[in-house]
């Protein structure tokens, strides 16, 4: 009887329900990328927004002569304002090799050789980045709320302002969803993470650059839609209740921030596949 | 000349060239490689946006005619912005980040670098002609995409060509001190730390507008603020709520003079390549499997 049978077999394992296999997928790049130390101290340095803020929060609400410092929907829209720079290294250092390094190493073809679509594949990566982007925008912000709630002893900030909890979903959601099929499809693209994440920089910077430039020329800022970061400020501002900052219609904003995902749900269609024909 | 003294002055087979030679030997090599990769389609991108914004502006200016009725800047100005905007703020870091990490991490990742290693030169000698490679590389594809734009933009609404040229040599040279400068600074990152890319938009992204922000030398330990000192044009406001604190911040903030600038940006430069240079000598190079 031979040690090492190569001939065919049946599959043995359990059959998981379909759509189910995307979770094993993500449950193993966040447990990867966690045990990297490196990871732990990105999201430390994100969440100090958090622990400044609540040491703000402490004093407005325990000292009157501080009054000043209270928090008010400008607050939490300011928060994310600020975090816009973590969610960038957030990106950067999760994403841009989530799909590049199975393309190095030619992954991407034992993955879908096992019972996995391509739809899962996808959306387990997605769900690696989206964990980490939620745990440094939605969560943050959310515990920030709760802790006003805490140190004011008092419901009525929440009550006056009970959109609050859904315009914080919905914008870290905007914010999510857009950086992780950005930085995804450009994974995608290349076989290098590092090249990768430099793309994703240069798309974002250049985008805002294009618009300083035009914004400066024309001395109008109706042309806000060609930036990647102020798409998301605007629609921010409409999210928020409050004025918008660029004379730029909104929806169009709104608009930009679908074509960048549906673009890169484009390119992840074309670049994720089991075997590559050469043309 | 006996045959003895003949073979004496005559390098043995098995001896190590001279540091210098082996240097221009590695960047022989590497300047092939950086200009005809994927990865120049980077470099285009970079450096060719702001030529096509610039082509836009001008077309935009030549057949709209009353197009100046509301424009607060002249060709000059726009150039200056662009200048700090698309150049400074952003080809110059990006591209020192890029190639300047990839000098040592690309090999890494390739699982090449015992190839080069093994060679009989120096590893310092295989650093610096990556990173004179880089510079050649770099400063052929960046100034030129610079004058471009300043002969696209500078003649509109009323600047002048000649009137700005002298500005023009002043930024051609600050372009290639910063390719240098962040090159060696970015170099020194590649070598030694395992995600160069994370450290170096950290830098770029993180500590260099943060420390702007904090009292006292520690804006000293940034290629920005000499970098400043040297350009002639005043840097753009950023309209931002990072921007407006910046600003305040910053509004007593003395621009150091042409020489303090010189003399930081050239001790960053030797500082940050002879780091890398012992570094990588020193350093053993453990390649994932």
């Amino acid at each position: 009887m031979p040690i090492h049978d190569q001939s065919y077999r049946r599959y043995g394992g359990n059959r998981e329900a379909p759509g189910a296999a995307w979770l094993v997928i993500a449950r193993f790049g966040i447990k990867a990328a966690l045990s990297k130390r490196l990871c732990l101290w990105v999201m430390l340095g994100a969440w100090s927004q958090f622990f400044v803020r609540s040491v703000i929060f402490y004093l407005s609400a325990n000292f009157p002569s501080m009054d000043v410092l209270a928090p008010s929907v400008q607050t939490f829209r300011q928060f994310f304002e600020i975090q816009w720079i973590f969610v960038f290294f957030v990106t950067v250092y999760v994403g841009s090799g989530l799909i590049a390094n199975d393309r190095r190493s030619n992954a991407i073809q034992i993955y879908l050789s096992k019972p996995l679509t391509r739809v899962e594949y996808v959306t387990g990566k997605l769900g690696v980045l989206v964990f980490f982007l939620l745990g440094v925008t939605l969560l943050p912000a959310l515990a920030l709320l709760l802790v006003q709630v805490m140190f004011s002893a008092s419901l009525s900030f929440v009550a006056e302002n009970l959109f609050l909890l859904p315009a914080i979903t919905l914008y870290a959601l905007v914010q999510v969803l857009l950086a992780a099929f950005s930085i995804l499809a450009l994974s995608s693209l290349s076989n290098s993470a590092r090249y990768a994440g430099i793309l994703y920089a240069g798309v974002v910077l250049f985008s805002n650059a294009v618009f300083r430039i035009v914004q400066g020329f024309t001395s109008t800022t109706g042309l806000a839609w060609l930036s990647f970061q102020a798409n998301q400020d605007q629609i921010g501002d409409v999210i928020f209740r409050l004025p918008t900052r660029f004379e730029s219609p909104w929806f169009m904003s709104a608009l930009m921030i679908f074509v960048v995902i549906g673009l890169s749900a484009w390119v992840l269609e074309r670049r994720v596949r089991g075997v590559e024909v050469m043309t | 000349m006996t045959d003895d003294v003949r073979r004496q002055e005559q390098p043995l087979s098995g001896e190590t060239p001279p540091f210098v030679q082996s240097a221009l030997r590695v960047f022989d090599l590497s300047l092939s490689q950086m200009l005809w990769s994927r990865r120049t389609i980077f470099m285009v991108l970079v450096v060719g946006g702001p030529v096509i914004v610039a082509f836009i502006l001008r077309a935009l200016v030549l057949f709209a005619g009353d197009v100046d009725a509301g424009l607060l800047m002249s060709g000059s100005d726009l150039f200056g912005l662009m200048f700090w905007v698309f150049y400074l703020g952003i080809a110059v870091p990006l591209m020192g980040l890029f190639y300047g990490t990839a000098l040592i991490a690309d090999e890494v990742e390739d699982k090449t670098i015992t190839y080069l290693f093994t060679r009989p030169i120096s590893r310092g000698a295989v650093l610096v002609g990556k990173y004179l490679a880089y510079l050649v590389c770099t400063g052929f594809v960046v100034l030129p995409s610079l004058m471009i734009v300043f002969f696209l933009v500078t003649p509109l609404l009323g600047g002048s060509i000649g009137a700005g040229f002298p500005d023009l040599l002043n930024d051609l040279g600050l372009l290639a001190v910063g390719l240098a400068v962040y090159g060696a600074v970015f170099a020194l990152a590649g070598a030694a730390v395992k995600r160069p890319l994370l450290a170096g938009l950290v830098f770029i992204f993180g500590w260099e507008p943060g420390v702007l922000m904090v009292p006292g030398y520690m804006k000293q330990f940034t290629v920005r603020y000499y970098m400043q000192g040297l350009a002639p044009h005043s840097m753009p406001a950023d309209d931002s709520v990072l921007g407006s604190v910046l600003a305040f911040l910053q509004s007593a903030e003395v621009i150091p003079s042409t020489l303090m600038s010189l003399t930081g940006l050239a001790v960053i430069l030797v500082g940050g390549l002879g780091l890398a240079i012992w570094l990588v000598e020193r350093r053993e190079y453990v390649l994932e499997q």
